[in-house]
């Protein structure tokens, strides 16, 4: 597969106080996307703190010095901002697309608000929210299993701290707690503004020193820590659900090797959701709702994982076919490596054809890496792995020794 | 905006919208059919049909078509919703031609192998047991269920026994009877030229023959009814609909703005009085959809049993407050809001593609950014209480799922 077309130069620039400002230009587009990426999440809180990340991420839109909760909301409203914000275990993104003109007000609004002032009184209301916001994925078996999987896979790593927290730890949190951790983890150095479509550089730039340049860095490093375990097998059980979830879990690649492409190769091999090895032993023959592996890669960490949504009465035939095939992981054709391949670059051109998907990629891309691949790098990159690459990955990470996580509805226990 | 269309003598509608400065080309394809077309025994076999015509056609078997799919690096997908059957399909312009011949295949030309039938049964059915594992998604098709008339109320799941009752004898009839371009859309956006679009089309499906389908009449909503499911999970659901504006209609773009008002952004309503100002829940919206026989006002609302009640009564009273209380300032956010979002979510060539093939679908023409744009400017809030006083909510119909039964009054 190749792009007929080249694309557009990333452009960078480090401010004095230590902001990273990244921008990609497409005059061809009729709006822009703005958005800063703070490298914290739930990974970076301490157990008292559990859920504060996220929980943060919603009182950015409930005030600053400047501007109350309603002024914000309507403010977005009147630019018509397509506005939302994300929280994981490692990153916080406030983000949003706006029609050309509205690109100077729409990032001196976010850089405002980036700045939060943490009202009491708007803490207490939206720590409600967030009550509700657990209480909605208590529901959602799929999110219940990989939220549990994770926690007990990667303790006492943080990386499989909860994004959400937990009742007891939202209930007790504080302002003063969240202030501190807002202190700790949100400084220059530890986020980076970045902006993709029509809009112009230098204003943006200009606009970014102005806005932010004061604001005095302080180091907000992350342990970071490789993490491995011997395999562990948990099942789990919930009243009221249809369906059982299934979860295998090993080592990965990390977000800064690269051994990432390869991986990444493989796990289409393995999981894509048409023409995979899961696809003709899972879902053409009806044996599963769905499935799918991926290699998730974490600052310093990564993990490699299958799962599958079935019904009970199948989970030891699903388990046995899912064992079958990842003891085999390079048990596939030429003709398959060049398949994945089409199908990872074709998406990578699909997503950037809208400045939201660009402004995705390479956000999260500078949270991991210092250089930011423009989109052509980034096909290229994937154009070179070979079966040899794949090979070495897997002498790096074999696939083996994975733990097992399993939810059952209650009934089966 | 370079937007064509021409109608095929065989009944095939093509929208041909020509975007130079992307890499990919998208097509969307709609054919009447759909559940409402489905017998009553075999409800759900439209989806069956859709999901069989996409393994294995014309020469190629399962594996050799998904994987000829695969080679082009297309992003695609088939099925059936209420009164279409829906194609869709995105790839890089220089495999356009190959996509498009693969689609033509998968509707002309469909092997529809028996072997290949249970499996599609077997995830039919599994979809439909998950359903309990999703708690909102469920609500909101109970509440279909009771609200819209027969057969328009189906579940776009299809139903557990008439998929156990589909046999290939009778999915080949449903594509015989319903696979046909009479009524069809086919919408393609990108980097494309009308006339390289025309010429591909005419090659590829002019000997694409046969009559639709007449879709049944549309019969009476069930206004004014209130359900209760009990079900144990963390949070109650609350859904609600009423009727509005059907397309076409002078109160379309007037309920368009309700809505937004409403609902829109982080700004509506709905949104500051139950979430922000109240805490009430996490998931709050009302959303407005329409089609060439009726429009629909739907509400929704999770929040743990504790807070249910608050959370109805809220909600009811600013569906009651809208009427009277507009702000000119509020009316400006709504339509800025509205033509910002057309303008952002339309940047790519899939979601021209689908938005252009929905308008020609439900008006047998594209509109114009343009005119969608004076259309909305020119919503007044006298417009939008007209058509607040035509479609009232005191007719909607609620149901609730959950652990406890909310008391609802109508009148407030």
């Amino acid at each position: 597969m190749s792009t007929s077309k080249s694309h557009n130069p990333i452009l960078h620039e480090k401010l004095s106080n230590g902001l990273t400002v990244i921008g990609e230009v497409n005059k061809s587009n009729q709006s822009a996307a703005i958005g800063y990426f703070v490298r914290t999440g739930s990974r970076d809180e301490t157990e008292q703190e559990s859920g504060v990340s996220h929980f943060l991420e919603h009182m950015i839109f409930k005030g600053t010095e400047k501007r109350n909760a309603l002024e914000i909301t309507f403010e977005l409203g009147n630019m018509g901002a397509q506005a939302n914000a994300y929280t994981s275990e490692e990153n916080t993104v406030y983000y949003g697309a706006v029609t050309s003109e509205y690109v100077p007000h729409f990032q001196e609004l976010l850089s405002d608000m980036i700045r939060p002032a943490l009202d009491p009184q708007e803490f207490e209301t939206e720590k409600k929210v967030i009550l509700e916001e657990i209480a909605l994925y208590q529901d959602r078996p799929h999110f219940y299993l990989f939220e549990r999987a994770m926690r007990d896979y990667f303790a006492p790593h943080p990386a499989g701290n909860s994004v959400l927290g937990s009742t007891s730890s939202i209930s007790a949190l504080t302002r003063d707690q969240m202030h501190a951790y807002y202190t700790r983890r949100y400084a220059p150095s530890n986020m980076v503004l970045v902006a993709t479509g029509n809009f112009e550089w230098e204003r943006l730039l200009s606009d970014a020193r102005l806005q932010l340049g004061s604001w005095q860095d302080h180091s907000a490093e992350r342990k970071i820590e490789r993490h491995s375990r011997s395999p562990i097998s948990k099942t789990y059980y919930k009243k009221n659900i249809s369906q059982a979830h299934y979860l295998l879990v090993t080592s990965g690649a990390s977000a800064t090797e690269n051994h990432r492409y390869a991986l990444s190769l493989l796990s289409l091999i393995i999981g894509d959701h048409s023409g995979s090895k899961f696809y003709w032993e899972l879902i053409q023959k009806g044996l599963v709702e769905s499935c799918g592996a991926d290699n998730d890669e974490k600052d310093g960490t990564g993990v490699f994982y299958a799962h599958a949504s079935l019904g009970p009465e199948r989970v030891s035939e699903v388990k046995e076919i899912i064992a079958s095939i990842l003891a085999k992981p390079l048990d596939f054709s030429d003709e398959d490596l060049e398949r994945a391949r089409t199908k990872v670059i074709s998406r990578i051109i699909f997503n950037g054809e809208s400045p939201l998907g660009r402004l995705m990629s390479i956000g999260t891309q500078h949270l991991y890496r210092e250089k930011v691949n423009s989109l052509t790098e980034t096909v290229e990159a994937f154009k070179k792995i070979t079966r040899a690459d794949i090979e070495k990955a897997l002498a790096e990470y074999p696939l083996t020794n994975w733990s097992e996580f399993t939810l059952l509805p209650e009934e089966n226990s | 905006m370079m937007i064509k269309t021409n109608v095929l003598a065989n009944g095939l509608s093509l929208v041909v919208e020509t975007i130079p400065h992307v890499e990919s080309v998208a097509y969307t394809l709609f054919i009447p059919g759909g559940i409402i077309h489905d017998e009553v025994s075999r409800i759900g076999e439209c989806l069956l049909l859709a999901e069989l015509s996409s393994r294995g056609a014309g020469d190629f078997d399962s594996q050799q078509f998904s994987n000829a799919l695969d080679d082009l690096g297309m992003r695609h997908s088939e099925g059936a919703s209420q009164d279409r059957y829906e194609y869709r399909g995105l790839v890089i312009k220089e495999k356009f031609q190959e996509a498009l011949r693969y689609l033509a295949l998968m509707v002309q030309e469909p092997r529809l192998e028996d072997s290949e039938i249970a499996g599609i049964k077997s995830l039919l059915q599994q979809d439909i047991d998950a359903l309990n594992d999703n708690p909102a998604r469920r609500a909101i098709l109970d509440l279909t269920s009771r609200y819209f008339p027969a057969p328009f109320n189906r579940s776009s799941l299809g139903e557990k026994e008439g998929i156990d009752a589909i046999t290939a004898q009778t999915v080949r009839q449903l594509w015989h009877k319903c696979y046909t371009p009479s009524g069809a859309v086919l919408s393609l956006a990108g980097n494309i030229t009308y006339e390289e679009a025309l010429e591909l089309v005419l090659k590829l499906f002019s000997e694409w023959k046969g009559a639709s389908c007449p879709a049944p009449q549309f019969g009476s909503l069930a206004v004014r009814q209130h359900s209760h499911i009990c079900f144990e999970s963390a949070q109650l659901q609350i859904a609600f609909a009423y009727p509005s504006a059907k397309i076409g209609e002078s109160h379309y773009y007037p309920a368009k703005v309700a809505t937004e008002i409403l609902s829109g952004g982080m700004f509506g309503r709905l949104f500051i009085e139950v979430r922000e100002k109240r805490g009430l829940c996490y998931s709050v919206f009302s959303r407005h959809s329409a089609n060439r026989y009726t429009g629909t006002m739907m509400g929704y609302a999770g929040t743990t049993p504790e807070r249910a009640q608050e959370t109805l009564d809220v909600m009811v009273r600013e569906l009651h407050y809208l009427h009277g209380t507009i702000t000119e300032e509020e009316l400006t956010r709504a339509r800025a809001n509205m033509l910002s979002a057309l303008v952002i979510s339309e940047e790519s060539s899939s979601s021209r593609a689908a938005s252009n093939a929905s308008d020609y679908w439900h008006m047998n023409r594209v509109r114009e950014l343009a005119e969608i744009k004076d259309a909305i400017n020119q919503v007044t809030s006298a417009a939008v209480y007209q058509c607040l006083d035509r479609y009232s909510y005191h007719e909607l119909s609620l149901l609730t799922l959950g652990s406890k039964e909310l008391v609802f009054e109508r009148e407030i």
